[in-house]
């Protein structure tokens, strides 16, 4: 199979998370933080480890800044709902995924009001002057992607992440199609709240995903229930990370993400993200000189994209596209990839086909897509 | 009455606790707190030797310490 879909989840995962996955069901069987014997504390230990790397690896504070979360859609929710109170105002992208908009349009119902900050592809200038535009005085939160899940377009999230600061309001970054391609530094980039997948560029299982805290300050949780200490307390501890992880943990998921984490600060993102982009590259130009091929993001420069590409044949569904490929053993997303918002911004309302490689994609692949692209579109 | 433990709020201030006082030279060991009349169960770092001191680095540090205790009690 050639898959192509690695912005939904990657595929296939690195050995040495199918090893670390396994380790976990065979030797970590204890709950971690719910009791004294070895195998707890030994899990604990684990989970703990977990924390330090991605610390580490998104450079925050320490292994308290880190959140487990189930997904980074749950991660979202966490700080969407944690943050925003009736009265306040919230400013997106017109990017965002359904991951954002629904909490927000479900926020709205309850007083919140959304500002949308228009993006404009390749101009870092416009699309801040965008968000300048967007803030107001109720402005408590921004929510942005770090880098379109349909497009690949990358925002400035940086300079966004200090604008939002001039105006009181805190950050929160939808990395989903970031971490693990680009270098993302929470510290230096000022970001208050990281929400993070763990199964896609991290190359962890699916069903985790992370939050990661810039400070401690302390929002209202999404679910509250056992943490494994202070349990005489009826409320939630205030501290993270257990305030905001209420439950028994996803231990093997999380062991296989702490191998996934190691799987790419081996690698290296740099290397990560040239190798993806120059697929990428290559595609693009293949198939900008193919007739009846729509591409809607120009050449794809590095630094203000990702390595996603959407595309269309013309006048053809891009479902229909998806299944022909389907048919050839090639796995792409077709359609609205959840994010109509981003659609409607970049007028492809009918969806699209959405090709995005991993480290294990080659360039092979790429030649056998364009190649079933190009009889495609002479079949219409 | 000697009192080695020292609690904190969770595991994960337990374990950065006991990363922190390892790399300072001191034996420190996570130990699970059974119980506690005010808290509940929860998680403390088991400081053989020179509590005192680690208590107070781990203060310093900023810390949320909760108490001390001894070992093996329940109800403390």
């Amino acid at each position: 199979m050639i898959y192509l879909d690695n912005g939904a989840t990657s595929y296939p995962k690195p050995r040495q998370v199918e090893q670390a996955v396994a380790q976990a069901f065979k030797y970590n069987g204890a709950n971690p933080g719910r009791s004294g014997s070895e195998m707890a504390v030994r899990t604990g230990d684990a989970i703990y480890n977990c924390r330090k790397n991605a610390a580490n690896f998104f450079r925050a504070d320490g292994p308290e800044c880190v959140v487990f979360q189930p997904s980074c859609t749950y991660a979202l929710n966490t700080v969407i709902k944690g943050v925003l109170k009736p009265g306040d105002n919230v400013v997106v992208s017109d990017l965002e995924h359904n991951a954002v908009m629904r909490p927000l349009y479900k926020l709205r119902s309850q007083g919140v009001t959304i500002t949308v900050a228009r993006t404009f592809m390749g101009n870092n200038d416009l699309t801040l002057n965008s968000f300048r535009k967007a803030m107001a005085k109720r402005t408590k939160l921004v929510v942005c992607t770090h880098a379109s899940n349909v497009f690949g377009i990358r925002l400035p999230v940086e300079r966004i992440a200090a604008l939002a600061h001039m105006y009181g309001a805190k950050i929160c970054v939808d990395a989903a199609q970031s971490a693990g391609v680009l270098p993302i530094d929470i510290q230096d980039s000022s970001i208050d709240y990281l929400c993070v997948p763990g199964h896609k560029g991290l190359y962890g299982p699916m069903g985790t995903g992370l939050l990661i805290l810039r400070e401690g300050d302390v929002i209202d949780t999404l679910i509250e229930g056992g943490t494994g200490s202070r349990s005489r307390i009826h409320t939630q501890p205030e501290d993270p990370p257990e305030r905001y992880e209420s439950g028994t943990l996803n231990v093997p998921g999380i062991m296989g993400l702490n191998a996934g984490l190691n799987f790419v600060r081996g690698m290296g993102i740099q290397k990560i993200y040239s190798h993806e982009m120059s697929l990428i590259s290559w595609l693009n130009s293949r198939l900008s000189n193919m007739p009846g091929i729509s591409l809607y993001t120009g050449r794809h420069s590095a630094g203000f994209f990702v390595p996603v590409l959407a595309l269309n044949i013309d006048g053809m569904p891009s479902e229909r596209a998806g299944e022909f490929l389907a048919r050839r053993d090639i796995s792409v997303r077709c359609g609205l990839h959840c994010a109509p918002a981003a659609h409607e911004a970049m007028g492809t309302r009918e969806g699209v086909i959405r090709v995005s490689p991993s480290v294990f994609s080659t360039r092979r692949d790429m030649e056998f897509l364009a190649e079933s692209l190009n009889q495609l579109r002479t079949m219409r | 009455m000697n009192r080695p433990l020292i609690l904190l709020s969770s595991i994960t201030y337990a374990m950065k606790a006991r990363d922190l006082l390892w790399n300072m030279g001191f034996r420190a060991y996570i130990e699970r707190v059974a119980r506690n009349r005010d808290t509940g169960c929860g998680y403390a770092v088991y400081v053989p030797d020179n509590t005192d001191m680690a208590e107070q680095i781990l203060d310093q540090e900023g810390f949320k310490i909760l108490g001390r205790a001894p070992r093996g009690g329940y109800d403390i």
